[in-house]
């Protein structure tokens, strides 16, 4: 098992997307209710106010 | 007087039927769980009575349902779960209209006792303790703050409660009602905590301005305690707020960590302790108070008796502190010590020749004696040079030493009793030595809790918050002329910050450091073990000592007979800890403070006199017995018995508290009672009349619900006993033991185990190391948690696929709910040789079984990363734009740069794509980014189980990502039984070679016999014959300690089911299909897996990372490191002689190193050049290790010059010649 890789300091300067970001779905920890986040935006439930939130499973 | 139960409780002949609703029958309940209304109709029970507490109940549990309705599942409007009718103490067992005998069903108090009290009981009464009484307490002794300056100014707290927990930021909201879970806190990586509010009333100009409920700070709360918002829930409750039911608690959530205070163990305080150590015998007392606490010894030296302080700079003779403590003649003194007895005054008259010698015969002359000798703490400032003598000793020998005892007004007569006392106690030693106290007896022992170790730590920063409040409010009295009256309010608030985050910050990191006692203890608390469920139960119920672990002495670390029924007998770490690390067993409690004053008037109430009346002769005379209360004399009796017999006769009635112990000391002749904290005290059925009080009809309303284990003692049938009052009691384990002599019946011997000893099937059968081993090794079987396992996110969690309850339980297994979150399963084990891959205790394991799902497990693990917020502004980001889709590292990354929920990360796989400021400290560079995307480090796969995102208090995002992994047994996993026998899987064997019965069972596990023999764990084997006569007739048998099924019994159903009564079965082997020439014992046993499996050890590797400074191979699986050869190899090879093999393995493979030395000045040098020399002439290519050459370059900085001597093994002959 000498797969080691040595931790990897990629250093290099990326430029940002645009603000503008595509919001993801998200599921409330508390009430399952649908959030949508864009970046940036508080993590919060819109309906309950909860704050922990769980990225949705993906279907791909 | 006190008076706990005023109001008679009804006789037991008439117990109200079904009065109660907790009391309903199960068979009642199915019912009442339809609808509330239809119940009140539809019981057979009286409507009335029924009607009225099934309404009540209703009605108490619309509320949470109605204020929680935002909730994903609504709460059903019945008030009990069907679910807790299952976890009622009665449903095990027997049905309601079994017959009861007292003698098989009085452990039937234990589940009483357990539903009552709880596993972790001892730490929740002691927080509540803290928090409803010594918070007040606190407040109290401290509740008035003065101004150095203006001597109008007064602050006074009147009052201080803790509210129920909330978030941080809704602090400020008034009456608001916060629905905080400590699960959401886990999660959040908050600390669960709640308000401290005080009142208070302060000057304002000349006005007393009253304020209520001012937040003083936050109180970190444990769960389950009163304050707790899962105080009185029902599981239901419980379920919604993802909170498991049987989750003991008891513990803290700071930060998100489960944090625990555990139960420490110390000597007593305010007790007089004898001890002998090289000739010189001492008495001993450490006071306590909540000013001081010091040490004061009364030492008898050369015959001498001197009493030692630390604020006396010499031993003070006795005679002249019984002087300066007002008893004026020697006979007084003599008398007071030695009584009449004629060897005591002997022994003692010598001390009063120092009188003589030193002309004190007067409390004048001894007092400054004394006071010459005091230590001052404080250097008196300037002016006053002069020191009264006189009035430093007074103050010295009433405040400072043995501060315990009080000096009300100028009466010193306790006092000096109290020395009077410790003096005796050595006289006594010294002539009998059984009298010296064994430090290691538990009655000695008090044990401290979280309630008290908090209550320490909140009296100092209270005190300090105080003393900013004052300095900071002194600074604007200071001013004489103030544009505008001054509120001292606006200064009051600014501190409470030092409160909240001082007592946080001693839970976070277990460093307790009390400025007032000079204490600084480190490891006072301990992130709570999530292995098991069990390593869970044991954390909560383990005691440490405050013996280091180094020293060599044997006596604290052996089992004391006194810790019967107090602390398990078998659970103790292996190793250094070994004995020093404690459990308590099943049934203890752990006493909370209890007021002494109504205790005082008892003692006089029940005719005995107050000791301070009596004269020294009268103390000491024949029949007289002094009534010590914690320690310190109170009265004088001449009838102790019937002293003793009238106050328990008045702890059984309830007039004083259960937790109050009284015993006779007849060697010292005193009677002891006892209301300190921190006594490890147990229940006992009373006996009176060689009959045990606890009848059969008294079990029947148990078991029925109209009695609970409080009824019991309110009823006295039974009572607490702590270690030392059970040492004045006669005991019978069984109801036949009971004779004349009795006076208390065992409830159950079981429960001189623990709850983690209690997971062993018959224990009592097996050699005493191993229960000890399977201690240990509980801790570490995976299985399930808790019932909210998966809706935590902790750093690792072990979580068995198909967990099974044992087939062989016992009565602990039940009574701590380990049938509900097993941690193992039920294999069928064929105890015989097989393949030679199961020597040394391996396992083999069937590959179908395996393939079934035997021993399947699931790792968890969390990888938490904060978005951090740095000086500048700038902030750590997800860079979602640094996606490449054709990376194939960025397989697992969805739209919003972290990984997919059930994606598959291997070795390298990004799974976060961070983004890190590249300038932190000025706004230079602001809004560069270097992208560090996290990436999975582990060499197998995992999967993304969860990705959750939140906000923690401070208000930084958290992004916590769980992985899964699903592991199936491989070669090298680890499994043992219960009963402390481990062992690796050597061979995992296709079913088709495994040998199987005439009814084609096949063994799950083959274990090699060799491994009984030694080991001797009987209860191993009874527990297969048990499970297998078990399965055979469809029920789950007992293996409960010194009880259990019976072997007889259990054979004879083995035959009935046509099996041989021994357990053995005919087999044929799976290889070449003929009968086995042996009968092989074969049946389940419960076997576990443990942590440790080879998937997190595998290491091995040829070339890989370096340490930087030494250059040699890096250390542990973590960091790819290399193997070591150790000094013992090393020693090895040395001896055999491999030379070369041992250069090869210590430089050539490691850190060799080409140097350039100089052969001339034996300096290194550089590119074949040396640089003291200045030339090339004498230079010698060699190579050395790297670390050797560190060496010499370290020595070098240091000034030590090391020179490297160079010669030739083989000289060439003519090489001398050429030098000459």
């Amino acid at each position: 098992m000498s797969s080691y890789n040595p931790p990897s300091q990629t250093a290099q300067v990326q430029p940002m997307i645009s603000e503008s970001a595509r919001s993801v779905e998200y599921t409330c920890g508390d009430c399952d209710a649908q959030v949508s986040l864009k970046r940036g935006e508080p993590i919060r439930c819109r309906s309950c106010g909860h704050r922990v939130l769980y990225k949705q499973r993906t279907n791909r | 007087m006190v008076d706990r139960k005023a109001v008679p409780k009804p006789k037991p002949k008439a117990p109200p039927r079904g009065a109660r609703t907790k009391a309903q029958a199960p068979a009642e309940q199915t019912h009442e769980t339809a609808t509330a209304t239809a119940t009140a109709t539809a019981t057979a029970t009286p409507a009335g009575a029924t009607g009225q507490g099934v309404q009540a109940t209703a009605s108490t549990s619309a509320q949470p349902a109605a204020d929680s309705s935002k909730k994903r599942k609504p709460i059903p409007k019945h008030g009990k779960d069907e679910f807790s009718a299952l976890l009622e103490p009665f449903y095990y067992g027997k049905a309601l209209h079994d017959p009861i005998k007292t003698a098989e069903d009085k452990w039937n108090l234990l589940p009483a006792f357990l539903k009552v009290k709880g596993l972790v009981k001892q730490h929740i009464d002691s927080y509540n303790h803290f928090v409803d009484v010594d918070l007040k307490q606190i407040i109290k002794s401290n509740r008035f703050v003065r101004s150095d300056f203006d001597p109008k100014f007064l602050l006074e707290y009147t009052d201080i409660r803790v509210l129920s927990p909330n978030r941080q930021d809704e602090d400020d909201l008034d009456h608001h009602k916060s629905n905080i879970t400590p699960n959401e806190c886990r999660l959040r990586d908050m600390t669960y905590a709640a308000p401290i509010v005080v009142d208070i009333i302060y000057t304002r100009g000349n006005t007393k301005v009253k304020r209520t409920g001012i937040r003083i700070g936050r109180l970190p709360i444990m769960l389950r305690s009163n304050k707790c918002v899962l105080a009185g829930k029902n599981d239901r409750e419980m379920g919604v707020m993802e909170e498991c039911p049987l989750d003991p608690g008891g513990y803290f959530i700071t930060r998100g960590q489960e944090k625990v205070i555990l139960v420490q163990e110390q000597l007593n305080k305010n007790r007089v302790i004898v001890e002998s150590a090289k000739g010189i015998m001492q008495a001993s007392v450490t006071s306590s108070t909540h000013e001081r606490r010091t040490k004061t010894y009364v030492i008898q030296k050369k015959g001498l008796m001197f009493l030692r302080h630390n604020t006396l700079s010499e031993e003070v003779p006795i005679a002249f502190v019984l002087k300066a403590l007002g008893v004026h003649s020697d006979k007084e003194i003599l008398l007071m010590v030695a009584g009449e007895d004629s060897a005591y005054q002997d022994n003692f008259a010598i001390n009063f020749e120092a009188c003589g010698r030193e002309g004190i015969h007067t409390q004048e002359k001894a007092l400054e004696y004394i006071g010459h000798r005091v230590r001052l703490s404080k250097k008196p400032l300037g002016t006053s040079r002069m020191r009264n003598y006189h009035l430093e000793a007074i103050e010295c020998l009433s405040n400072i030493v043995l501060p315990h005892v009080p000096v009300v007004g100028t009466n010193f007569r306790p006092k000096a009793l109290y020395v009077a006392l410790m003096a005796r106690r050595v006289l006594m030693a010294m002539q009998d030595p059984k009298l010296v106290d064994d430090r290691d007896y538990v009655g000695n022992k008090r044990l401290e809790l979280a309630g008290q170790m908090l209550s320490l730590l909140f009296e100092d920063h209270f005190k300090r918050f105080n003393h900013d409040f004052k300095l900071s409010i002194d600074k604007v009295l200071k001013k004489q002329n103030r544009a505008q009256e001054f509120d001292a309010f606006s200064h009051f608030s600014v501190h409470k910050n030092h409160i909240t985050l001082g007592v946080e910050r001693a839970i976070a990191t277990g460093n307790w450091s009390l400025k007032r006692f000079k204490m600084e203890r480190a490891g006072v608390t301990h992130v709570l073990s999530r292995l098991s469920y069990i390593s869970a139960i044991g954390m909560m119920t383990r005691i440490s000592s405050q013996f280091e672990k180094t020293r060599k002495v044997s006596g604290p670390r052996a089992l004391q007979p006194s810790q019967f029924g107090m602390l398990c007998t078998s659970d103790t770490p292996e190793g250094e800890a070994c004995g020093l690390v404690k459990n308590l067993a099943l049934m203890t409690h752990i006493t909370t403070h209890d007021d002494e004053d109504p205790i005082r008037k008892i003692v006089f109430l029940l005719g005995a006199e107050d000791i301070c009346l009596h004269t020294g002769e009268e103390i000491h005379a024949e029949g007289a017995y002094s009534v010590c209360l914690n320690g310190t004399p109170l009265a004088l009796t001449d009838v102790p018995k019937r002293f003793l017999n009238n106050f328990r006769k008045l702890r059984r009635m309830g007039r004083i508290s259960e937790f109050t112990s009284i015993y006779i000391n007849h060697d010292y002749k005193e009677v002891h009672i006892a209301t300190d904290e921190g006594r490890i005290c147990r229940p006992m059925i009373i006996v009176e009349n060689a009959l045990s009080k606890v009848t059969s009809r008294y079990l029947k309303a148990l078991r029925k619900g109209t009695m609970d284990f409080e009824d019991f003692l309110h009823r006295g049938l039974v009572e607490y006993l702590d270690v030392n009052e059970e040492n004045d009691t006669n005991i019978a384990l069984s109801e036949r033991e009971i004779n004349q002599h009795t006076t208390h019946l065992e409830i159950a011997p079981l429960t001189i185990l623990g709850a983690v000893a209690g997971l062993i099937p018959y224990p009592h059968h097996n050699q005493s190391p191993r229960n000890t081993y399977q201690c240990a090794m509980g801790k570490q079987a995976i299985g399930a948690i808790a019932y909210n396992q998966l809706s935590r996110i902790d750093t690792i969690l072990y979580l068995m696929v198909y967990p099974q309850q044992p087939m062989v339980k016992t009565r602990t297994i039940e009574l701590i709910k380990y049938d509900k979150l097993p941690a193992g399963q039920n294999a069928t084990v064929a105890v015989m040789s097989y393949s030679g891959y199961d020597i040394e205790d391996a396992l083999v394991l069937n590959k179908a079984s395996v393939d079934r799902g035997f021993g399947r497990c699931q790792v968890f693990k969390k990888s938490s990363t904060p978005l951090k917020t740095y000086a500048n502004g700038t902030s750590d980001r997800i860079n979602a734009g640094a996606l490449e889709r054709e990376n194939k590292l960025h397989n697992a990354i969805g739209e919003d740069g972290i990984a997919q929920v059930g994606a598959r990360l291997s070795q390298g796989d990004a799974y976060l794509l961070k983004a890190v400021p590249m300038d932190t400290a000025t706004n230079a560079g602001a809004g560069t980014y270097k992208s560090m995307p996290q990436s999975h480090k582990l060499p197998d796969h995992s999967y993304v189980d969860k990705v959750c995102i939140t906000e923690n208090e401070a208000g930084t995002t958290l992004i916590k990502l769980l992985t899964r992994q699903t592991r199936r047994p491989e070669l090298g996993d680890k499994f043992s039984s219960r009963h402390g026998q481990k062992g690796v899987v050597g061979l995992i064997s296709p079913q088709e070679d495994m040998p199987f019965n005439d009814q084609g069972i096949c063994p799950d596990i083959i274990m090699n016999p060799h491994g009984f023999p030694s080991r001797m764990t009987v209860g191993k084997m009874m527990e297969l014959l048990s499970g297998k006569a078990g399965v055979l007739n469809g029920t789950l048998e007992y293996g409960t300690a010194f009880g259990g099924s019976k072997v007889d019994d259990m054979s004879d159903l083995l035959l009935k089911h046509g099996f041989n009564y021994s357990g053995k079965d005919y087999l044929t082997s799976g290889v070449t299909g003929e009968a086995l020439q042996f009968y092989v014992f074969f049946g389940p046993i419960y076997y576990q897996k443990l942590k440790h499996m080879v998937q997190d050890k595998m290491h091995s590797r040829a070339r890989g990372p370096r340490a930087i400074l030494t250059r040699q191979p890096t250390e542990g699986r973590a960091r790819d490191g290399g193997l070591r050869l150790g000094e013992m190899e090393r020693d090895c090879l040395i001896a055999y002689g491999a030379s070369q093999l041992l250069l090869e393995r210590l430089m050539i493979s490691s850190d060799a190193h080409k140097v350039d030395v100089c052969e001339k000045c034996g300096q290194m040098g550089s590119m074949g050049y040396c640089t003291m020399c200045e030339s090339e002439a004498n230079i010698r290519h060699l190579t050395m290790p790297y670390a050797a050459k560190l060496l010499i370059q370290e020595l070098g900085s240091m000034n030590v010059k090391v020179v490297i001597g160079l010669e030739d093994e083989f000289p060439r002959p003519d090489a001398e010649a050429r030098r000459r």
